[in-house]
């Protein structure tokens, strides 16, 4: 049993793990999560319809070829309409009363968008249950790579050219110095030493994964303008959370009655940052979209919007850099289960027997497995660890208004 | 729903299941337009033969009126049509229900039917017939539903969480049902009992493996309720490894045809399950008034302290209703399961139409949750037909469906929007106090 550990292909595990963390999931999942992150990690507020913002992100893209006919950059302003209104109707009813209205209010709201994307009723607007496809050539077909071509994030890679290995470097020393900081300070703050020198281990680590990495030259340009906007709006949020307004939104979370001691509009602060939040996630729905060349509406279900919630705990609630880090490690997790279940499978022969029980007979049945692994990861981190990977215990200490 | 975030996990290495999708509509010639409109048939039973002329599969028609069916292999296959569950007064246009697929038809791993009916019958049935049939088909839904919700109501009142693992809850039962009737060969007589007490005893188990523990290290709710997340999704999937995607028919009391009360076709099934359901519902609404442990429930349900300084021990009252929630929520969904065939997201897929109901009628009251989910069970099955003698027989775009109906695949979206309209007008519901709801 155990020999047959080492004719697993484990330079393939290592590929197509590596491949996810960096990838077009963890991509959008991160400015999903970005979203989420001002709604809950910041403001406190449960916002299980993540889905339905993300959906008005693809649809108001998809919508510019289907009923539209115009080109679908009008589609960035038409999301942030989209998600207002939808913020609006969404936060209007239940922000006055307990957080779990919320709850129920936006998950129902989310999964009645998808119900109406999908309809034979409205396939006039939204192309039913078929979705949107051909949309954004003049993004997708100007793109310097190969469509046919296998593309890795290695800076030296043979295909890169000098743009892109400046940009490549930059970001990858951006993400190095961000993180090992981060380390150092959770490790032994104060501690010079290591706040130079674990910025470098981690750049070396990112570099070594990165060679790893190998992409189809389709989505590797949506995958690339992706991350961008994931560190731009990463930013956007790191310093918003730093100005007053950022200051009034965590102290809703902190205590309410505070804040409205001080005269602030709590339902107004509320509101702001249910739209804000969802607006963000407005384009994880574009750039899944863009990525893909098709908009599903059934890649809006509510299970999306937990799983990106799990990969914001996992990263750490209230913290930019958990909102980023958490989705590519809840890729990297994913896709190592669902390979490594994979080449298990074949390497015993079609079937997986524990201790004479067939547990896995097909590989279809591999993706079940993933997501119990996930949803477990979901209870014990909520249980045992709050804070995620680089939240901080005493911020997240979620009461039950 | 589900199916499709796995194919989203499983993306590069898996090799999809060989399907057969077929496609059940309706089609309608539009006065206005003049075009051809479609509409999907729910509920429709479909039966795939193999070469031998054995049976290989069987599912039924969803709310988008295909039904995928898993088949073995790329092979020759025959489908049929089962002509008596469509619904009344239709009929397939070509007259054949019966259609032959070779295996060179799977150019991918699926291949799809189609078939159309015309309902030229349909309009001779009346309004008010049609009005009769929607009002018992929607009370026998809406007693389902409020079996369901009620657990999740007193389990929301007596410890504050909101389970969204409780459509998972539902699901147990319809399962555990299935599969000692079906695959084990028991009566469904005894299968049913036993899997409404092992419901009590999983929603028991949530607690005391769970929820107890979490309340005692003094985790947050909002923390309980990511934790509930947690749990549907894990059940949710083994739910789908255990008994599969397919929708499934129980071996029992299948395909029975329904017996006229006037205007008005049920199913002796149908009758007797509503039966049940609202002897059930009416003894918890007795033991909550009238019992002891009924009036100390609604004591915690209350105020929690202020029972427990009673002598009230809260955690016992937790227990039971977990007990008793889970067992009658295991109720519905094996109700649910009879009418419409079981899946793994059977429960999940009603947990909206509960919150729907516990808002309505009242988040944490438990007599609000029975009249708020009986209400929005009648309303999504009424809202299907519309109301044709409303006057004024031409209602503006936006409006036609005051006149029409609401499109059978959009039948849960007035809920969902009734559900808003009540958080807008009357937060607390209809039986629910002013002070609970800030």
């Amino acid at each position: 049993m155990l020999a047959a550990f080492t004719d697993i292909n484990w330079q393939l595990i290592a590929t197509a793990t590596l491949t996810a963390v960096f990838g077009v999931d963890a991509m959008y999942f991160a400015i999903a999560a970005i979203g989420l992150n001002v709604q809950f990690g910041y403001a406190g507020l449960l916002n299980f319809g993540q889905a339905g913002f993300m959906a008005c992100g693809a649809y108001a893209i998809g919508m510019t070829a289907h009923y539209w006919h115009i080109s679908f950059w009008w589609g960035i302003p038409m999301a942030i309409a989209y998600a207002t209104v939808f913020g609006l109707i969404m936060g209007i009813p239940t922000l006055r009363l307990r957080s779990d209205y919320l709850a129920i209010v936006t998950i129902a709201l989310a999964e009645l968008v998808r119900l109406i994307v999908r309809s034979v009723t409205f396939k006039k607007y939204f192309a039913g249950s078929d979705g949107i496809n051909g949309f954004g050539k003049t993004f997708t077909e100007e793109t310097p790579f190969n469509p046919s071509g296998k593309y890795s994030l290695w800076p030296f890679d043979d295909n890169a050219n000098m743009f892109g290995r400046i940009l490549l470097l930059l970001i990858f020393a951006g993400m190095s110095v961000m993180l090992g900081r981060m380390i150092a300070a959770r490790l032994s703050a104060g501690n010079k030493a290591l706040r130079m020198t674990l910025p470098l281990v981690v750049f070396g680590i990112v570099m070594v994964g990165a060679k790893q990495t190998e992409y189809g030259g389709l989505g590797f340009k949506s995958l690339i303008v992706g991350w961008l906007i994931v560190f731009v709006l990463g930013a956007l949020v790191y310093m918003l959370m730093r100005s007053p307004w950022g200051r009034v939104v965590k102290g809703i979370r902190e205590d309410e009655e505070a804040v409205r001691s001080l005269g602030k509009n709590i339902y107004s602060y509320k509101l702001q940052a249910l739209i804000l939040g969802g607006a963000i996630a407005t384009f994880a729905g574009m750039m899944f979209s863009l990525s893909r060349g098709s908009v599903q509406p059934d890649n809006y279900s509510r299970d999306v919007t937990f799983f990106v919630l799990t990969a914001l705990v996992l990263g750490g609630l209230g913290k930019v850099t958990g909102s980023i880090v958490g989705p590519m490690l809840y890729w990297g997790i994913s896709q190592f289960i669902s390979v490594f279940l994979n080449e298990l499978t074949k390497v015993w022969g079609g079937h997986v027997d524990i201790f004479g029980v067939p547990v896995i007979t097909n590989p279809s049945q591999v993706g079940a497995y993933v997501q119990i692994a996930l949803g477990l990861m979901l209870i014990f981190l909520m249980v045992f660890r709050p804070q995620g990977l680089f939240g901080n215990r005493k911020e997240m200490a979620l009461d039950g208004r | 729903m589900g199916l499709a975030v796995l194919g989203l996990f499983a993306a590069p290495a898996h090799a999809a299941d060989i399907t057969i999708k077929v496609r059940v509509q309706n089609q309608v010639k539009d006065e206005k337009t003049g075009k051809n409109v479609k509409e999907p048939i729910e509920g429709v039973k479909i039966v795939i033969t193999g070469a031998d002329g054995a049976v290989v599969a069987e599912g039924i028609t969803g709310d988008d009126g295909i039904a995928a069916i898993v088949v073995p292999e790329k092979a020759d296959y025959t489908v049929t049509l089962d002509e008596s569950t469509l619904p009344e007064g239709f009929a397939l246009t070509d007259g054949t229900p019966e259609r032959v697929i070779t295996g060179d038809n799977f150019v991918t791993d699926s291949v799809t039917v189609n078939y159309f009916t015309g309902n030229a019958e349909r309009s001779s049935v009346g309004y008010w017939s049609q009005l009769a049939q929607r009002l018992t088909d929607g009370a026998r839904f809406g007693l389902v539903l409020a079996m369901c919700a009620v657990g999740l109501s007193l389990i929301f009142g007596t410890t504050g969480l909101t389970n969204f693992a409780h459509g998972e809850l539902v699901t147990f039962g319809a399962l555990t049902a299935y599969i000692l009737n079906t695959e084990q060969g028991w009566s469904l007589l005894i299968a049913a009992p036993v899997a409404v007490v092992a419901g009590g005893l999983f929603g028991l188990l949530t607690n005391e493996v769970v929820y107890s523990p979490l309340r005692r290290r003094k985790i947050g709710l909002i923390s309980q309720m990511v934790v509930s997340v947690g749990i549907a999704i894990v059940l949710k999937n083994i739910y789908l490894r255990v008994a599969g995607g397919r929708v499934k028919a129980f071996a029992a009391f299948n395909n029975q045809t329904c017996e006229k009360f006037g205007p008005v076709c049920v199913t002796p099934r149908d009758a007797t399950t509503a039966g049940i359901s609202l002897v059930l519902l009416i003894l918890v609404g007795v033991a909550l008034q009238k019992t002891r442990i009924g009036k100390a429930t609604r004591a915690v349900s209350d105020n929690a302290e202020l029972a427990s300084s009673t002598g009230i021990d809260s955690q016992k009252i937790i227990r039971i209703v977990w007990l008793v929630g889970g067992m009658l929520a295991a109720a519905g969904g094996l109700f649910r399961g009879l009418d419409e065939g079981s899946t793994p997201f059977l429960g999940s897929n009603l947990l909206f139409l509960m919150f729907a109901g516990i808002t309505l009628g009242g988040l944490g009251s438990a007599y609000g949750a029975l009249v708020g989910s009986f209400i929005i069970g009648l309303f999504v099955e009424v809202s299907v037909i519309g109301m044709p003698i409303m006057p004024g027989a031409d209602w503006p775009a936006p409006f036609d469906w005051l006149h029409d109906g609401v499109p059978s695949e959009l039948k849960n979206v007035p809920a969902y929007v009734a559900m808003i309209i009540v958080l807008l007008v009357r937060p607390q519901g209809i039986l629910g106090r002013r002070e609970r709801v800030g």
